[in-house]
């Protein structure tokens, strides 16, 4: 054994040369693979291979899960019941819990120095939505309310009371918004939908189920009188028992105070507007037609 | 692409390490995080925009598929490659006509929160209505509950009392025929039904006699009156 210089020896010498580990160069363990039996070979080759003799057990091709062998299965003998219908239209919200918002926020994977929407917690990999299936948003769950303890300035799609309450004990805000499924869609991947070269379009108002919601004060609607919700944070806070924090003497006032239009859907875009990725530039329409029709 | 982004990185770590020196020493930040206070930007995927040497369709050419000659191919172009793309920028909006189109689809469809918001109180109005008018319809209904219960015990009381009157007098019948022949008589027979109407001919007669007599009863003690 030749005397290597370093202070790790021989090891650290070959650690160095040796190419990185990739998956061209990984194998599984000695001995962590079995070889696959091979049935009806060898002495008991004619044989039935140990499948028993003739029919769809031999044969491998059993009838479908719930089939009766032609009667009337059990599954569509009895009737059916309204609990489910439609549920290939109802509204999907992917939970967010305040747990895992914390544990985003710790990890630095969401900036609480800006106004958190769903760009940003899709971004981070904090959520996946997915617009396609039904999915309207985030929903944020109190979970970990505990444990949290950021101050920040959030927009979700909805909010359960105790989530609300445990943000604005922190001394932050909470909106929650609609966004229809385009607007939705471009909300979670702007890229893609910037490279298309198409004016940002106006986020269209919630359908009449939903109104009722987003002009909800104790809901922190998007459409809500902003009076009302300064009394429903107030209310909120003697039932929860914590005393509000005052936020227009906050240092992060200008932050907390960023609210997106009814019909905006980035922060600091106006619909309308073309973003152009490839020279960075944001390009405003002129026209009075167009800025009526984007400006309504 | 990578260490210019780095480089932002670091540069925006220590700008923030500065903005917080110059208020308050780095040492509570680090106690307070337990590292410095850092954070991690989105990494995006590096755009391919191929920017050097852009694929422009030729329009003039007949080569040239026809989807690439749209104006939606010219957004697309437009929002690839910039300016270089030669599309006029006039062209990313709607033109006149395709806005009214969209101005006179969001009148049909889309109504406004006013409007949403006076369907939504009507409805509820609606839906109140029938619940006041079914609420009253209860009410008026048990108020008449007490009087209808009476009226039903009253009604089976006085059926109860029938029925057993009922067998009462069957018995009391079956006994006389045992009386009048000597023997237990099937009251479905001839022979009793003919006994039973004897004894209710009887009993007419019994009772127009007592009427009468009544009525004697009643004049004769008038008489002296008058």
């Amino acid at each position: 054994m030749s005397a290597s210089k370093t202070t790790g020896g021989k090891a650290i010498d070959i650690l160095r040369n040796l190419p990185r580990i990739s998956l061209a160069n990984l194998r599984p363990n000695p001995g962590a693979r079995k070889t696959e039996r091979r049935r009806g070979r060898g002495a008991h080759g004619g044989n039935k291979s140990g499948r028993g003799h003739k029919g769809e057990r031999q044969r491998g091709n059993r009838p479908r899960l719930g089939f009766e062998g032609g009667q009337t299965p059990f599954y569509l003998a009895i009737p059916k019941y309204g609990y489910n219908e439609g549920h290939s239209l109802r509204p999907q919200y992917q939970p967010l819990s305040l747990r895992r918002l914390q544990y985003l926020i710790d990890l630095g994977r969401v900036d609480t120095s800006q106004p958190i929407d769903l760009t940003q917690l899709v971004n981070g990999r904090g959520v996946t939505v997915q617009p396609l299936k039904r999915d309207y948003g985030v929903h944020l769950v109190e979970e970990g309310a505990d444990i949290f303890s950021a101050k920040i300035n959030i927009e979700v799609q909805r909010a359960t009371e105790g989530a609300v309450a445990a943000i604005e004990r922190n001394g932050g805000v909470i909106t929650t918004g609609f966004y229809d499924f385009r607007s939705l869609t471009i909300l979670c991947k702007p890229v893609p939908f910037f490279l298309s070269g198409q004016p940002i379009p106006k986020r269209m108002l919630p359908g009449e189920d939903m109104v009722r919601y987003y002009t909800g004060a104790e809901n922190r609607g998007y459409l809500s009188d902003p009076e009302e919700v300064e009394r429903a944070r107030q209310e909120l806070a003697q039932k929860y028992g914590y005393v509000l924090p005052d936020i227009s003497k906050d240092e992060l006032f200008h932050m907390l105070s960023i609210r997106k239009d009814c019909r905006q859907i980035f922060f600091g875009l106006a619909p309308g507007w073309v973003v152009n990725m490839a020279e960075r530039k944001i390009l405003k329409p002129t026209d009075e037609k167009l800025l009526r029709y984007y400006g309504s | 692409m990578a260490a210019s982004s780095l480089g932002r990185r670091t540069a925006m770590l220590f700008g923030i390490v500065k903005t917080f020196s110059l208020q308050r020493p780095v040492l509570p930040i680090i106690s307070r995080c337990g590292s410095l206070f850092q954070i991690a930007t989105y990494n995006p995927k590096p755009l391919r925009l191929n920017i050097k040497d852009p694929y422009i369709p030729n329009k003039e050419k007949e080569d040239t598929p026809h989807w690439q000659k749209t104006d939606k191919f010219d957004r697309k172009l437009f929002g690839r490659y910039g300016s270089i793309s030669g599309v006029d920028p006039v062209k990313l909006w709607p033109s006149p006509e395709k806005l009214e189109k969209l101005i006179a689809e969001e009148q049909e469809w889309q109504p406004t929160l006013e409007v949403m918001l006076q369907n939504i109180a009507a409805k509820e109005m609606e839906r109140e209505k029938k619940v006041k008018a079914r609420e009253k319809l209860i009410a008026t209904n048990m108020a008449k509950m007490p009087k209808m219960i009476e009226d039903w015990r009253r009604e089976t009381r006085a059926l109860k009392m029938k029925k057993r009157e009922e067998k009462a007098r069957k018995e009391r019948l079956v006994a006389e025929a045992r009386e009048r022949f000597g023997y237990a008589l099937d009251p479905r027979s001839p022979k009793f039904q003919e006994m039973v109407q004897e004894i209710e001919k009887e009993e007419k007669k019994k009772k127009k006699l007592l009427k009468s007599r009544m009525k004697q009863g009643d004049t004769a003690p008038a008489a002296p009156r008058t």
